[in-house]
C-alpha cells in the first residue's frame, strides 16, 4: 500500500516536471487555458480507460467493442431527439440500449470464449465492435450531426477557459466512477466474487461462485459505462460513429497507466495525457505530433511499472 | 533433409500460384493478388511468434509502413535498384523489431499485446503527421504534387511480373521461418515457450532468442511493407493504423497461427475478401458486419483457426479411406 | 433512410415553391427521345463511399445524366455504359479500382470521380494510361496538379482563397487563421495558399493544421486565438467542421472574430446542425452556385436527378458537379466524330481540347488544355448560414492570390477562357 503511494506520487511528480518543460518560458495565462483544456480532453480519455479496467476487472476481458456500444447508444439517443422525443427520456432510452449489447456479447458469446487465454477474448470483442459499428454506419447514413445536452449551456470560467457543465460533469463521473466501483470490487460480496471470477472462471464456479449472475452484473454495469461514456463522446467530440469507436485506442492507453488495475492510476494517467497532448501545442516542433503522448505515456508508464520484473514461471503476468 | 508432408504441400501451392495466377488475373486482380501475399508474408511474422513462442504482436502492420517508408524514402532519395532498397527497408524494420523486444522480457500475453499495440498507435500517428515520402525534398521526402515515379525491380516490370516477384519472396520468407524452426533458434523458442525457468538452467540466453524472433518478424515485415510499397508505387497513411495491426492479429487468429496455411488464409481474408464484396457490390457498411460476425464465428468455434479445420478434415478423411 | 425522408422534403419543396420544375422536360444530349441501341460506349467513375463519409454523389449525378442521355438518342445512337466502382476511401482498393476499369475493362474515359484518397493514388496511372478524369469531387493537391485530372470543382484551396478574400474585403480581416487538415495535399496546401495571399496584400496570415483522427480540437481552437487573428478560416471536412465551430461555441467566441468557411460546409445539413448560435455569422464560400438557384442547367439538373436518379441520392453540390462534369463529357463527345468514339486517345485529345463551356451551374467557364495542371474553377459566390438554411451575400467573384496567376496567365497563353 504505500509503495503503491509512493508510485503514484513519483508518477504525479514526474509528469509535472514534464509539463513546467514543455511550458517553460511561455505566460501563465495561455498556460492555463492549455492545462484545462488538456484536462477536459484527458476526462475523457480516463472515463473511456475507467469502463474498460472495470469490465477487466470483473470478467478477465479487454473490450474492444465499448466504443462501438457508446456510439450505438448516442446515435439513437440523438435520433429519438430528432423525433421529438423529450432529452431526459432519450438517455434514459440510450441506457438499455448499451446494456443489451452489451449483455448480448457478455452472455451469449463470452461464457464460450472464457476459458482462452485473454488476447483471444479481447480480438473476439473487436468482431463484435465490427457488427456494431457496420450496424450503426448502415442504419445511419453519413451526414453532420451534431448532439447537444442541456448542460452544454451553462459553463464556469477556469483559468480563463470556459468550461461547459457537460466537461464538470465528466470529470465528476470519473471521480464518482473510481470511488464506487473500489467500494463495490472491495467491499461488497458481489465485488468479491467478480474479482474471482476474472480471475479463474472454473475455480470460482467450483467453489460456489454465482457465475451467470456475477457476469451479468459485470457486463450490465459495463454496458451503463460505455452508454454513457459514448453520450460524452458524442457531445463533446464528434457526432461520428467510426471516430467514436475508435477511441477505444487512446482509452486502452489510459487503462495501461492502471495496468488494467488501479482505478486512480487510470484517472491520473488519462488526464496527464490529456495535460501533455495540450501542451505540446506550445512546442513548435512536437506540436504537430502531439496526438502521440497518450500512447508514449503509457508505453513508458507500463514499461516503468514492469521494471524489475523477470517472467520465469508459465503463469507470470 | 527431409521435406514434411505440410512442407510439399506448400511448395507445390507456391510453385502452381507462381505459375497459374499471374496468368489469369486481369489488372485488377494482380493488383489484390500482390497485396494479398504481402500481408501473408508479414502475417506469417506474426503466427511464428504467436504459436512457437507464445509472443503476440498487435503492431506488425506499423512495422510494415516502416518498411514501406524506407522503401520509398530510398526509392526517391537515390538511385540503387528495388532489391538494394528492399535490404535496406528490411534491415531498419528488423531494428525497430529488435526495440519492441525490450519490453518483451518484463511482459507475456496481453500486456506485451497491449504495449505492441501502443507502439503501432505511435507509429500510425508519426505516418500520419509526416506522411510517405513521395519525391519531395527534406528527411521526410513529401511534396504536394504527384508521387515521382518508383522503379520496380528489373526482373519484375509488370503488374502481373511483379506479382510472381512477390509470390516467389513470399515463399522464401516462409522457408525462413522453417529454417528457423530446424535450426537452433526454433529449439530454444520452444523450451522457452514451456518454461523460462527451464530455459535459463538449460543455458539458453533467453534474451538473444526472444530478440531474434522479434527482429525475423520486423524483417519479414520490413520485407512485405517494400513489396506493398512497389505494387502502387506509393502508400497512404491509412493502410497502416492501428487498427489494421488489430486486424491482422485478429485474422491470424482466426487462419490458425499454427499452420502456415493459417497465414494465407488470414491474407486471403484481409484481402481478397473484401475486394470480392466491393466488386460484388455489396454496402462497405453491410461487408463490416459479415466481416464482424464471420471473425467472430472463427473465434469460438475454431480454436485452431480455419487452417485447424480443414487440415483435420484431410486427416479425417485420410483415416477413414 | 433519414437522408431520404429530408430529400423527399427537399424535392417537395421544389416542387411546390417551382410548379413547372416537376413536370419540366430534361435537356440531355441530343434530345430524340429515342433510346440509343448501339454498341455501348464504356466509360468509368470512382467514389468514395465508407464509413467516414459518403462522396458518391457525384456519380450518382453523372449516372442519372448518362441513363438521360441514353433515353435521348445516346453518342450518335450508342448508349454510354458508365462503370462504378467505390474504393471506400482504401487506397488499395483506390487502385484497383483503377485497374479494373482502366486496364481490364478499357474505358475511354473517367467521369465524375468523387474521392479523397483516389486521386492522389492514381494520377500517376491515369498519366501512364493516357486517360482523362474528368473529376467532380476533389479534396487533395493531385487532383489540381496532374496533368490527367480535371475537375468541375474548386477544391479546398481555391474555395478558401474565396473565403479569404470575402472575410479581408467584407468583414475587415487583417489576420486570418486558416485551420486546415494536416494532410500536406490538403491543410498544407489549401491554408499555405492563403497565407501566401494574405502577405500578398500586406497583411497577416497563420496556419493551424488538425490531425484529423485526433478528438481534441481545443488545442487547434486555442492555437488559433494565440496567434494573433482577427478572422478564421475554417478549412476543414463537414464533420471536423462542426465539431471546431462547437469548440468555438463552447467558449464563446462568434462576437470575438470573424468566421468564414471553405466550401465542405456548404451542405443543407450544416445550419441546422450548427444551430442559431453560428445563425448569420458563418460565411462559406461555395464552390458552384446555389443549389435552389433558377438558371436553366441547375433546372436540368434537378429535372434528371428527379427522372432518372434514385430517391435517396443525395441533391447536393457534389451532385451538381457530377451532372456538369458528365454534361460537358457528353458534350465533346457529341462533338466527335463517330468512328473514333471507342479510341481512347483520341477522346483524351478532344477532352483536352475543351474550352469556353459555360453553365448557370459554375462562375467561370470550363477548360481543359495540354497542361501539367488543371484548375478551371476559380471563382465562385459567398453565402451565409441564416434561418436553418443559407443566403447569398455575394455574386460570383473571380479568385485573386499568387497561387492563380501562374493559371491566369497559362489560360491567356492557350486562349483558353
Amino acid at each position: 500500500m504505500k509503495s503503491h503511494f509512493f508510485s503514484l506520487l513519483f508518477y504525479v511528480l514526474a509528469m509535472s516536471v514534464l509539463c513546467v518543460l514543455i511550458a517553460w518560458g511561455k505566460p501563465f495565462q495561455v498556460v492555463g487555458m492549455f492545462v484545462v483544456s488538456g484536462m477536459a480532453v484527458g476526462s475523457l480519455y480516463a472515463l473511456g480507460g475507467i469502463g474498460l479496467v472495470v469490465l477487466y476487472r470483473a470478467t478477465g476481458v479487454l473490450n474492444f467493442a465499448s466504443g462501438a456500444i457508446g456510439a450505438f447508444a448516442v446515435m439513437l439517443a440523438w435520433q429519438l431527439g430528432q423525433w421529438g422525443v423529450p432529452a431526459v427520456m432519450t438517455w434514459l432510452a440510450a441506457m438499455p440500449a448499451a446494456i443489451a449489447l452489451s449483455l448480448t456479447y457478455g452472455r451469449l458469446i463470452a461464457p464460450g470464449l472464457a476459458w482462452r487465454e485473454p488476447v483471444v477474448k479481447a480480438i473476439a470483442t473487436l468482431g463484435f465492435a465490427l457488427i456494431i459499428l457496420g450496424m450503426t454506419a448502415f442504419i445511419w447514413d453519413d451526414d453532420v450531426r451534431k448532439f447537444s445536452l442541456p448542460s452544454d449551456k451553462q459553463a464556469v470560467m477556469v483559468m480563463g477557459l470556459r468550461v461547459t457543465v457537460t466537461r464538470l460533469i465528466v470529470i465528476l463521473a470519473a471521480i464518482i466512477l473510481v470511488i464506487g466501483i473500489w467500494l463495490y470490487l472491495g467491499k461488497t460480496r458481489m465485488g468479491l466474487q467478480m474479482r474471482a471470477l476474472a480471475n479463474d472462471r472454473n475455480l470460482s464456479a467450483l467453489i460456489g461462485v454465482r457465475i451467470l449472475k456475477a457476469e451479468t452484473i459485470a457486463w450490465a454495469i459495463a454496458g451503463v459505462i460505455a452508454g454513457f461514456t459514448g453520450l460524452m463522446f458524442g457531445d463533446l467530440i464528434r457526432l461520428e460513429p467510426v471516430v467514436i469507436t475508435f477511441l477505444v485506442i487512446p482509452s486502452i492507453a489510459a487503462a495501461i497507466c492502471g495496468r488494467l488495475d488501479n482505478l486512480v492510476q487510470v484517472l491520473l494517467g488519462g488526464l496527464t495525457m490529456g495535460v501533455i497532448e495540450s501542451l505540446l501545442t506550445l512546442q513548435p516542433t512536437l506540436k504537430d505530433i502531439r496526438p502521440i503522448a497518450p500512447f508514449v505515456i503509457a508505453a513508458l508508464a507500463l514499461l516503468w511499472m514492469q521494471r524489475g520484473k523477470q517472467l520465469l514461471f508459465a503463469r507470470d503476468n | 533433409m527431409n521435406i514434411s508432408r505440410s512442407g510439399i504441400i506448400g511448395l507445390g501451392l507456391a510453385i502452381l500460384l507462381f505459375a497459374i495466377l499471374p496468368a489469369v488475373s486481369g489488372g485488377q486482380w494482380s493488383k489484390i493478388f500482390t497485396s494479398t501475399a504481402c500481408f501473408t508474408l508479414a502475417t506469417a511474422g506474426i503466427t511464428f511468434m504467436y504459436s512457437r513462442l507464445g509472443l503476440v504482436s498487435l503492431g506488425q502492420v506499423a512495422l510494415m509502413g516502416i518498411g514501406g517508408w524506407v522503401m520509398l524514402r530510398m526509392n526517391h532519395a537515390f538511385e540503387f535498384p528495388f532489391e538494394i532498397n528492399l535490404a535496406v527497408a528490411a534491415a531498419v524494420t528488423t531494428v525497430f523489431g529488435w526495440i519492441l523486444a525490450l519490453p518483451a522480457l518484463r511482459m507475456r500475453g496481453l500486456y506485451l499485446a497491449l504495449i505492441t499495440l501502443m507502439a503501432a498507435g505511435g507509429v500510425e500517428i508519426i505516418l500520419s503527421t509526416y506522411r510517405f515520402p513521395n519525391g519531395g525534398d527534406g528527411f521526410w521526402g513529401v511534396t504536394s504534387s504527384v508521387s515521382a515515379p518508383f522503379r520496380r525491380p528489373e526482373l519484375a516490370q509488370s503488374d502481373t511480373a511483379y506479382l510472381r516477384y512477390v509470390i516467389a519472396i513470399t515463399t522464401l520468407g516462409f522457408l525462413l521461418i522453417e529454417a528457423h524452426r530446424r535450426l537452433a533458434p526454433g529449439r530454444a523458442w520452444a523450451m522457452i515457450r514451456r518454461s523460462e525457468a527451464a530455459a535459463y538452467s538449460s543455458g539458453i540466453n533467453v534474451l538473444y532468442y526472444k530478440a531474434w524472433a522479434f527482429g525475423l518478424s520486423g524483417l519479414l515485415a520490413g520485407v512485405a511493407g517494400g513489396l506493398l510499397a512497389g505494387t502502387l508505387g506509393l502508400l497512404d497513411p491509412s493502410t497502416f493504423r492501428a487498427s489494421e495491426s488489430i486486424m491482422l492479429f485478429a485474422l491470424a487468429v482466426v487462419g490458425g497461427a499454427r499452420f502456415w496455411l493459417g497465414a494465407v488464409i488470414a491474407g486471403v481474408l484481409y484481402r481478397v475478401l473484401p475486394a470480392l464484396f466491393n466488386d460484388w457490390g455489396l454496402n462497405a457498411d453491410l461487408t463490416l458486419v459479415i466481416f464482424g460476425a464471420a471473425l467472430l464465428h472463427a473465434i469460438t468455434t475454431a480454436p485452431d483457426g480455419l487452417a485447424g479445420q480443414i487440415i483435420n478434415l484431410f486427416r479425417r478423411e485420410v483415416k477413414s479411406s | 433512410m433519414f437522408k431520404a425522408t429530408f430529400c423527399t422534403g427537399l424535392f417537395v419543396a421544389g416542387a411546390l415553391l417551382n410548379p413547372a420544375s416537376a413536370l419540366a422536360a430534361v435537356d440531355c444530349g441530343d434530345n430524340t427521345g429515342k433510346p440509343a441501341t448501339g454498341k455501348p460506349i464504356k466509360v468509368g467513375g470512382i467514389h468514395g463511399n465508407a464509413a467516414p463519409g459518403d462522396f458518391s454523389s457525384s456519380t450518382d449525378a453523372a449516372a442519372a445524366y448518362f441513363k438521360c442521355v441514353n433515353a435521348n438518342g445516346g453518342i450518335h445512337g450508342r448508349p454510354i455504359e458508365y462503370r462504378v466502382e467505390n474504393d471506400q476511401w482504401n487506397p488499395e482498393l483506390a487502385a484497383q479500382a483503377a485497374s479494373k476499369l482502366v486496364t481490364d475493362e478499357k474505358v475511354i474515359a473517367m467521369v465524375g470521380n468523387g474521392s479523397f484518397v483516389e486521386m492522389s493514388v492514381n494520377a500517376p496511372t491515369y498519366a501512364k494510361s493516357g486517360i482523362m478524369a474528368m473529376a467532380s469531387a476533389c479534396a487533395v493537391s493531385e487532383c489540381f496538379e496532374s496533368s490527367n485530372i480535371v475537375s468541375t470543382n474548386q477544391g479546398p484551396l481555391a474555395s478558401s482563397i474565396g473565403a479569404a478574400m470575402y472575410a479581408v474585403e467584407k468583414l475587415g480581416a487583417k489576420n486570418i487563421s486558416c485551420i486546415g487538415l494536416a494532410i500536406p495535399s490538403v491543410g498544407n496546401w489549401s491554408c499555405g495558399a492563403v497565407e501566401k495571399y494574405m502577405e500578398s496584400k500586406g497583411l497577416k496570415g497563420s496556419s493551424v493544421l488538425l490531425n484529423p483522427a485526433a478528438p481534441d480540437v481545443n488545442s487547434g481552437l486555442l492555437e488559433a486565438t494565440a496567434s494573433g487573428a482577427d478572422s478564421i478560416l475554417v478549412n476543414l471536412p463537414a464533420g471536423l467542421g462542426i465539431a471546431f465551430l462547437g469548440a468555438a461555441q463552447e467558449q464563446d467566441l462568434a462576437a470575438r472574430y470573424s468566421w468564414t468557411s471553405s466550401t465542405p460546409l456548404y451542405d443543407m445539413s450544416v445550419p441546422k446542425a450548427l444551430g442559431d448560435y453560428w445563425d448569420g455569422k458563418i460565411f462559406v464560400s461555395a464552390e458552384l452556385t446555389r443549389l435552389d438557384g433558377t438558371g436553366p442547367d441547375n433546372m436540368n439538373w434537378k429535372a434528371v436527378m428527379d427522372s432518372y436518379a434514385a430517391k435517396d441520392d443525395p441533391r447536393d453540390t457534389f451532385s451538381q458537379s457530377g451532372y456538369l462534369s458528365a454534361k460537358y463529357f457528353v458534350k465533346t463527345l457529341l462533338a466527335m466524330p463517330e468512328d473514333k468514339l471507342d479510341d481512347r486517345a483520341a477522346v483524351t485529345e478532344a477532352m483536352k481540347g475543351i474550352k469556353g463551356y459555360k453553365s448557370d451551374l459554375a462562375c467561370g467557364s470550363y477548360y481543359v488544355g495540354e497542361a501539367k495542371r488543371h484548375m478551371p474553377n476559380h471563382a465562385g459566390i459567398m453565402v451565409v448560414a441564416k434561418n436553418g438554411g443559407f443566403e447569398q451575400v455575394r455574386d460570383c467573384f473571380n479568385y485573386e492570390g499568387p497561387y492563380f496567376s501562374e493559371i491566369l496567365e497559362t489560360e491567356k497563353a492557350l486562349g483558353l477562357n
